[in-house]
């Protein structure tokens, strides 16, 4: 008896694992109720043909309703160029854009939270308000600017982080949807977000990491002059890295930068080692999980080889199998800007029914302020002594292009830059894909983009 | 000494009171969503809620206390089940207050037949017969009817009997291993428990076979420790070798959702994905009785039940029937210290452990932290059998704190007597002998419940307490 009676006390145990797994449970729907409930099985939610049924109202920076429901219907922006050029931003109801807003602040459209579920929805019979940083209007222009080509352009506040315009192309009308998506070529990637998923060669833009790495590592950079002859050897005998041009002897950092000369920044990269390199990558978010808010950005990538000079050399100028993201460069650009710290590009103003954006600015990149005042100056210079004022004008730009070679393809034409003015701290990056040179598109769709903004400010 | 008595009894009436005024709010939410009301839920609720009382007020007068908190929780468990059912359709409702009438006369029963322990050990073997007997007229008709399903259409009621066994097979377990049994008799036991998860096994009831094997290892476990273990144990690994074997297809086709009913959305993950979905959906307060989704989810008032009452009623309500189950657990380990014999105490405690393993497999399954099994939810999930069992299984936890007396002039060896003697040196101080007179003709002498003196009336009079 007293042995049974002894032996009942381990039933504590299972009590308290029984005990255990309720905190679990609970710990588990206050974790994950947010993902659960925004699933498109939800019929609180989504009809049966999974049309968004009580989300509320989403409204760009302008007051423009880019979405909203009507009936149990989902209903989006009149005009179908803008329903183009703001889809990936957007996004859609059915979750292909994974990092459209409709799909990643669900939640905060359908008004839950873990106390409430989603009761405020049930209550009003549309859920929250969601106004976004977004310009409709600044979207299309650039969408238009692009032209055929596809590509992603983004453009952001480097003083506030709102994000106030990102397209990416291809991209189709969600009202609209052709049926030909999943089989027509010219529809390849459509579902994907190319301003925070997409990953591109990055050509000479890669020069401004280079660049920062030289100033941080080579004291007499400025003091130094390098020759050009249209190749950098690095091995006697066999094919160097390529430049642009014969640039000549006796060009300072500051005009090698300005010319972009691939032989000086390939010289540069060699002299300053993959591991000095890679430091500086790193440090500017290469090679991380970056998040710009609650949007994942797909990481770029930069492992220059230590023992192979050549292959290092092409990675100092952006070649090789580097890959950068264009909302990093958009950052890192906004960090240069700022004077070290580069928020995160947010595309929210308000959400959650909420009246004043009470979100404040998120440091994303963090660089050096005396790297970021020496590449401001380079970056101001590249426009003011090679590219002219006049491709910006009134803008008092700062930048720099990029030409990225492909294998096989045109070169897709990249523009990653910024405004000096103080009543226009914007920052644009354009990556215009199989375009050609960076001069050409990447230059002309981000001054169109800056010139929106100067003449409608927002 | 009065007012000892008299703290708990106003409190059982608050806590009676209680229960009624949410099972009236729970009848009034289905009334206003009603657009003709129907006579038939105001019958059905008033009916519960007289039941209730009349119980509490007979049971009052004919033990000359109120110490009820079981059956409270009951009460209150089956009101919520019964809530469910009704905001269905009368049907379910009138048929869920039958099945309630049922499983408190089970309730009433088994107290009746566990009172006197020679007189269970006699019902022993035809209870273990009748049991087998059961599972294998189940299996037979089954078989024939449908051959997955173990349930036995009655027409107006369908019955399944693995649910009935459960309340025989703690019984059987209690009673063989109570004394000290003949191998011969332990032998038998052994056959019984193979020969029920045996007929599970063939009824691929993957659920119910899994709580009586948790049930017979806490039963061995609870009286084990010489040649017998090494026989449970040898048995306890024949039944798992054959549990694996005989399901090893079986389980890896169904349990491929497992952690992954994200993946399986629409097919073997549907019922716990939308479990999830709802739970999170109705939040910590609940969306309202009616305005959930999972009502239109296949078994909503059965198996889903939990997640039923998570969207609707509240996470806070979920976690409350947990929480009401854990009670009635600790109940039994504390009323088990004091149990009149061994019997009460084995009894108890698996009783409470089939419970809750039951609840784990239910709630936990369908929310995926273990693999789904459809077993029921004791006490709220419609239906008649899983109510009787819930009741039955009840009695035993009530009999382990509530231990028969006989007259003092029966000669025989009794339980209660052992019970006394580990508990005199536990007295700081010696209790004052109570009257004669007022003693309760069926309870332990009360003044062997009194606590010491030094302890403050109110924290003596909590709840919990075996010793009484």
């Amino acid at each position: 008896m007293k042995i049974t009676v002894r032996r009942a006390y381990v039933f504590y145990a299972v009590i308290l694992a029984f005990l255990a797994g309720t905190v679990i449970l609970v710990v588990n729907i206050a974790m994950n109720g947010k993902t659960w409930v925004a699933n498109p099985a939800n019929r609180h939610l989504y009809s049966r043909s999974n049309d968004v049924v009580s989300a509320g109202p989403v409204v760009d920076i302008r007051g423009n309703i880019l979405a909203e429901t009507q009936g149990n219907k989902r209903v989006y922006n009149d005009d179908v160029v803008i329903r183009k050029a703001v889809l990936h931003v957007l996004g859609d109801t059915n979750g292909y854009i994974s990092t459209g807003t409709q799909n990643l602040y669900s939640d905060s459209l359908s008004g839950y939270n873990f106390v409430d579920g989603i009761y405020t929805l049930k209550k009003h019979g549309v859920g929250p308000e969601l106004v976004m940083n977004i310009d409709s209007e600044a979207c299309r222009v650039a969408y238009e600017a692009l032209g055929n080509f596809n590509g992603a352009v983004a453009v952001y506040n480097y003083k506030t982080g709102q994000l106030l315009c990102s397209v990416s192309k291809p991209t189709y009308d969600l009202v609209n949807k052709p049926d030909d998506i999943d089989t027509n070529p010219s529809y390849s990637g459509t579902y994907l977000d190319k301003v925070v998923s997409g990953l591109y060669t990055p050509g000479s833009i890669m020069k401004i990491i280079t660049a920062a790495c030289a100033i941080e590592n080579i004291p007499d950079i400025y003091e130094r002059t390098f020759d050009c002859n249209g190749e950098y050897v690095v091995t006697k005998g066999q094919r160097g890295v390529i430049c642009n041009d014969d640039h000549g002897e006796g060009l300072t950092f500051e005009e090698a930068m300005n010319k972009s000369c691939n032989a000086v920044f390939a010289q540069i990269a060699i002299e300053l080692g993959a591991d000095k390199l890679k430091a500086t990558a790193d440090s500017m978010g290469f090679n991380s999980e970056l998040y710009a808010r609650e949007v994942r950005i797909k990481y770029s990538r930069f492992n220059p080889p230590a023992n192979d000079k050549l292959e290092l050399g092409w990675a100092g100028i952006g070649q090789s199998k580097t890959l950068v993201n264009p909302t990093h460069f958009l950052a890192i650009m906004g960090a240069i800007a700022n004077g070290g710290d580069g928020y995160a590009p947010d595309r929210i103003y308000t959400m959650n029914g909420e009246n004043t954006n009470k979100r404040g600015t998120e440091v994303m990149i963090s660089i050096d302020p005396e790297t970021a005042r020496q590449l401001d100056y380079l970056l101001r210079s590249n426009i003011a002594n090679e590219y002219g004022d006049s491709r910006f004008p009134n803008l008092e730009m700062c930048g720099k292009t990029g030409t990225a070679q492909i294998t096989g393809a045109t070169s897709h034409s990249w523009f990653v830059g910024y405004s000096q003015r103080d009543d226009l701290p914007l920052a644009v990056v354009c990556v215009a894909e199989n375009a050609g040179s960076g001069m050409k598109t990447a230059v002309n769709v981000s001054n169109k983009v800056m010139q929106h903004f100067l003449n409608n400010p927002y | 000494m009065e007012n000892e008595k008299k703290q708990p009894r106003f409190k059982q009436i608050t806590v009676l009171f209680l229960i009624t005024l949410f099972q009236l709010i729970g009848c009034a939410c289905i009334l206003l969503r009603q657009k003709d009301i129907s006579a038939i839920t105001i019958y059905t609720f008033l009916g519960y809620i007289a039941i209730e009382w009349i119980y509490m007020a007979l049971g009052t007068i004919i033990t000359g206390h109120d110490y009820f908190e079981l059956e409270a929780i009951g009460f209150f468990l089956s009101g919520i089940g019964l809530t469910v059912c009704a905001s269905f359709s009368d049907a379910y409702a009138y048929k869920q207050l039958f099945a309630i009438i049922l499983g408190l006369i089970t309730y009433l029963g088994v107290i009746l037949l566990t009172k006197d322990v020679n007189l269970a050990s006699k019902l022993r073997t035809p209870a273990a017969i009748g049991s087998v007997l059961i599972l294998a007229a189940n299996l037979a008709l089954a078989q024939t009817i449908n051959g997955t399903l173990n349930w036995i259409d009655l027409g107006f009621f369908s019955i399944q009997p693995s649910e009935l066994v459960k309340v025989t097979f703690i019984f059987v377990g209690a009673v063989s291993l109570e004394k000290l049994l003949s191998q011969t008799s332990l032998t038998k036991y052994l056959i019984f428990c193979v020969g029920c998860v045996g007929a599970l096994f063939l009824m691929r009831d993957f659920g119910t076979a899994l709580i009586f094997f948790f049930t017979f290892i806490l039963i061995a476990f609870m009286r084990s420790g010489d040649i017998r273990t090494i026989f449970f144990v040898c048995t306890g690994a024949l039944m798992c070798a054959v549990l694996i074997f005989y399901f090893k297809d079986h389980v890896a086709a169904r349990f491929e959702a497992y952690r992954h009913v994200w993946d399986y959305m629409d097919t073997t993950g549907y019922q716990q994905s939308r479990a999830l979905i709802y739970i999170a959906s109705g939040g910590v307060w609940g969306l309202g009785l009616g305005e959930g989704h999972v009502r239109d989810i296949y078994a909503a008032s059965t198996d889903m039940v939990f997640a039923l009452i998570c969207e609707e009623f509240g996470l806070i309500m979920g976690v409350a029937i947990m929480l009401c189950f854990a009670c009635i657990a600790f109940f039994a380990i504390h009323a088990s210290k004091t149990a009149g014999s061994t019997f009460y105490t084995i009894a108890a405690v698996s009783a409470a452990g089939m419970m809750l393993f039951q609840l784990s497999l239910n709630v936990f399954g369908i929310t995926d932290l273990l693999p789904l099994t459809g077993v029921t939810l004791p006490f709220v999930s419609r239906g008649g059998s899983s109510m009787i069992c819930s009741w039955g299984l009840l009695a035993y936890i009530r009999m382990a704190s509530a231990p028969f007396v006989p007259p003092e002039a029966d000669p025989r060896p009794l339980p209660i007597r052992r019970r006394r003697a580990p508990r005199q040196p536990r007295q700081p101080m010696p209790a004052p002998p109570a009257p004669p007179s007022r003693r309760p003709m069926d309870r332990p002498d009360p003044s062997l419940n009194k606590r010491p003196p030094y302890v403050p009336p109110v924290e003596r009079t909590g709840k919990g307490g075996g010793r009484r």
